[in-house]
């Protein structure tokens, strides 16, 4: 190993020698924010927490969050409501592991003053706080927060978190209501089931059968009810589908008990149709479950905080509004620092933005008075005045947000295949029960709808339907354990079955931080000479090359800096004018991919830039090759960068100074060669890659915009949840072949007995059961695995 | 078998009280969060007396 590497107290991310922390107990931190938060628990006296968690915590922002926009009355009349003695608001947080996390919150916000109440649901990632805003402000109370690691971002608003909660009562109460009938609907019909030789007395065996009628009725039509809407659906889309299927059954062993038990017949069915409303709600329920946790968590992730825009109003004066109330030719000031609210054009004087978001360039840019200037970008140094040309969908940012969408809407489709099958299976199916019917209405009428019914229960794919379902739910909680969430259905099937792992180089494998490797000097200038001039020129760009140079005494100040984009920046220091960018800018020489220091003719000093790889790169992508995955590696930056880090990091396949579209088209070139591209990205400008790859992986720290193009969401920076993603979704994918192998059987052995008469409906119902039961301890497996190979 | 005449209408009695009471836990949002009320439990050292609070009587005594 080539850095010794403890994992971080606090948040478990790997540490290295580099940034090592370590307080006086020991504990080493990978950050100030670590390093704070736990100081502060410790003092506290929370200690307990590090006990309790099954999870690590968030890495910790040391930087302040802006949360003064909390407090605005705006805010909190949409996001919140009076209560007694204070208000109420419902927020969502990102980094929310495991109950312990909870439990913290819960304690903490406790000790603040002026709160008044909190719960913390760590399924949800919600928090609720009612405060009195007499006597603390939000802001104060969210600041602290922040400080353990939790970042808040606004809840969809007080009525639709109403909503969803209820929903979520309303679906565990139909299966509250399924599971006691079903279970009293069982203990009447296996009365009847045990009476083989017919000794019950006519009036006692209705007796039972009107009480099973009776309890079975609320299962089927309340419990039942989403499957009963989705046939309705289905059926109005001219769409069979499963849904279908499962309410054509129920329905059809309900009514015919129905109609048995008004005319005194042999038999009734009750029992089948209330446990296979039971059963399958279930497996919805955990299914939807799981897939709630993740996009719930990433839905916080791509919210931005909250923002205000200034409209200045005809006479002068400013009002606070929410940006959704911008209309076209409004007139718009934005302060500096903040973000700009609406795609404008400039009034005044020419201001810097910074259009990181839009173009993954950091560097501001200088925008006169009459050109435009976007939504989402950020208004540098000095403040500005808009005039509003396009707000909300038809912003340039919003259209990016669609590009992406519809980049992910051309991917092969799994999810339709499924589905289309599942429709063959259906229809075929219910041929297939007609035609059965048919046969046996000529050869023994009396048992002919006896067997049909036993075909339709037995046959139905619930295991099929359950053992994918079940698995993936196993399978996300697993993920979410080592940190890694998975937002589509597909993701997980596509990632086990990656071939190729595609990295983009800038804040993936790298800190992000650059530091100066080499400066060469010519014409008589020392290094240390060259090397303050440079400080100087970066001091205020705000650039990330800035950073490279923020350890050097400058000792003097430069003037008329200007930074121009994608070159460098020049300014006068010491009354002499420099230029310090790209070597033909700067030096008047061929681009060497060095950064050059020079009057724009010729140069005096080279400087060599070099991003650290970060700490735990080397050992993912030993991990990832050990796991039979090929490591490409495509950047944006210069070759020799490029080169270097790959020399580090052993990755053979490179490529330097890729745009978007040339890393778009590596991956398509790849596909075309029949590898399965996984793309690990980070950035804006990675956003139609990631939506083009065959499965892609935004690490945390990201733009949300990327996050949202991606399948999978690392939470936090550490590379090593990659090789421990791709490893549960291998064995998950082995889990669903096994779940498949094993219901398909079942069918195929099922579905000839009960053609041939051979299967009573109970019978059916049983098996039905007890393969769905073999399918989900199968998929239980997942979590026991996942937890010996977290220890 | 007369019993069952009895036992019958007790156990659908029985269940609609189960029901009931389900319904009712799931309305007060007894089951939103299954994991944290399991922690609170396993540290239940006193709390620290609380700043707020003391500052808050002596406002009161004013």
């Amino acid at each position: 190993m080539d850095i010794p590497v403890v994992p971080c107290h606090h948040c478990g991310e790997p540490v290295g020698d580099a940034a090592r922390r370590v307080d006086a107990g020991g504990r080493a931190f990978c950050c100030e924010g670590c390093a704070a938060a736990a100081a502060w628990i410790e003092d506290a006296d929370l200690g307990s927490y590090y006990r309790l968690r099954s999870a690590s915590a968030n890495r910790v922002q040391a930087d302040r969050l802006d949360l003064a926009s909390w407090d605005r009355a705006e805010l909190q009349d949409e996001h919140s409501r009076a209560i007694d003695g204070g208000r109420e608001i419902v927020l969502l947080t990102d980094g929310m592991r495991c109950a312990a996390c909870a439990w913290l919150i819960d304690r903490a916000l406790a000790r603040e003053a002026g709160v008044l109440d909190t719960t913390a649901n760590a399924v949800t990632g919600r928090i609720r706080i009612a405060w009195d805003p007499a006597r603390t402000q939000l802001s104060a109370l969210l600041h602290r927060l922040a400080m353990l690691g939790y970042r808040p971002y606004l809840a969809t608003g007080d009525a639709r978190e109403q909503a969803r909660m209820s929903e979520r009562r309303r679906w565990l109460l139909r299966l509250g209501v399924a599971g006691l009938g079903s279970l009293q609907a069982m203990m009447l019909a296996e009365a009847l089931y045990l009476d083989v030789n017919a000794t019950m007395p006519p009036p006692t065996r209705d007796l039972f059968r009107w009480l099973t009628f009776l309890v079975s009725t609320p299962v089927v039509f309340y419990s039942g009810w989403p499957f009963l809407a989705g046939m309705a659906r289905e059926l109005r889309a001219r769409h069979v589908g499963m849904d279908t299927l499962i309410a054509s059954s129920t329905l059809l062993a309900y009514f015919a008990s129905l109609v048995e038990t008004i005319r005194g017949g042999t038999h009734v069915w009750y029992d089948a149709a209330v446990m296979f409303v039971f059963l399958l709600l279930a497996a919805r329920m955990l299914e939807q479950r799981a897939r709630n946790v993740a996009t719930a968590q990433v839905d916080a992730l791509a919210r931005a905080q909250p923002v205000f825009a200034i409209r200045e109003r005809d006479d002068g004066t400013r009002e606070s509004v929410p940006p959704s109330a911008l209309r076209v030719a409004d007139v718009v000031c934005v302060p500096a620092g903040e973000g700009v609210p609406a795609d404008g054009v400039l009034l005044d004087a020419a201001a810097d933005f910074e259009e990181a978001l839009l173009t993954g360039e950091s560097r501001p840019v200088r925008r006169h008075a009459g050109e435009t200037v976007y939504a989402g970008t950020t208004c540098r140094e000095r403040p500005a005045r808009l005039r509003v040309t396009a707000t909300g969908t038809a912003t340039r940012l919003s259209q990016l947000a669609e590009l992406v969408d519809r980049a992910q809407g051309h991917r092969p489709p799994l999810a339709q295949l499924a589905d289309r099958v599942g429709r063959h299976f259906v229809v075929s199916l219910l041929v297939l029960a007609v035609c059965v019917y048919i046969g046996w209405r000529m050869y023994q009428p009396e048992r002919a709808f006896e067997v049909t019914l036993a075909l339709l229960v037995i046959s139905c794919p619930c295991a099929l339907s359950l053992s994918v379902p079940a698995v993936l739910a196993a399978a996300h909680g697993a993920l979410a354990r080592c940190g890694v969430l998975a937002t589509r259905p597909e993701a997980l099937d596509t990632l086990a079955r990656a071939t190729d792992v595609v990295f983009d180089k800038t804040g993936t494998l790298s800190d992000g931080r650059p530091a100066r490797v080499a400066v060469e000097v010519f014409d008589g200038l020392d290094a240390d000479a060259a090397t303050r001039i440079v400080a100087a020129l970066e001091k205020d760009s705000g650039h990330p090359i800035a950073t490279a140079f923020a350890d050097v005494d400058a000792r003097a100040w430069a003037q008329a800096v200007v930074a121009r984009p994608g070159q460098g920046v020049e300014g006068d220091v010491d009354g002499r004018h420099w230029r310090f960018g790209r070597a033909d800018w700067a030096a008047h020489r061929a681009d060497d991919g060095g950064l050059w220091l020079g009057d724009g003719t010729h140069g005096v000093a080279r400087f060599t830039l070099n991003e650290r790889p970060r700490e735990d790169a080397a050992i993912a992508i030993r991990a990832l090759r050990a796991q039979g995955l090929d490591i490409h590696l495509a950047s944006g930056d210069s070759e020799g960068a490029v080169q270097r880090l790959a020399h580090v990091l052993d990755i053979a396949s490179t490529l330097a100074r890729q745009s978007p579209e040339d890393k778009l088209a590596r991956v398509r070139q790849l596909q075309s060669e029949g590898r399965i591209v996984a793309m690990v990205g980070d950035g804006l400008n990675d956003a139609p890659v990631l939506a083009g790859a065959d499965v892609s992986i935004a690490m945390g720290e990201g733009a949300p915009l990327a996050q949202r193009a991606a399948d999978l969401v690392a939470t936090g920076p550490s590379l090593l949840r990659i090789a421990d993603a791709v490893r549960v979704a291998r064995l998950s994918r082995r889990l669903v072949k096994q779940n498949l192998a094993w219901s398909a059987g079942y069918n195929l052995l099922a579905v000839p007995l009960a053609t041939a008469g051979l299967v009573t409906p109970w019978i059916a119902a049983l098996g039905m059961a007890v393969s769905s039961l073999v399918v989900t301890l199968n998929a239980l497996r997942l979590a026991r695995t996942s937890t010996e190979m977290a220890a | 078998m007369n019993i069952l005449l009895m036992l019958l209408p007790i156990s659908l009695v029985l269940l609609g009280l189960a029901i009931a009471a389900f319904a009712w836990a799931v309305r007060k949002g007894q089951f939103d969060d299954l994991d944290t009320p399991a922690l609170d439990i396993l540290d239940d050292a006193p709390p620290k007396p609380r700043q707020d609070a003391r500052m808050r009587e002596g406002d009161d005594g004013a």
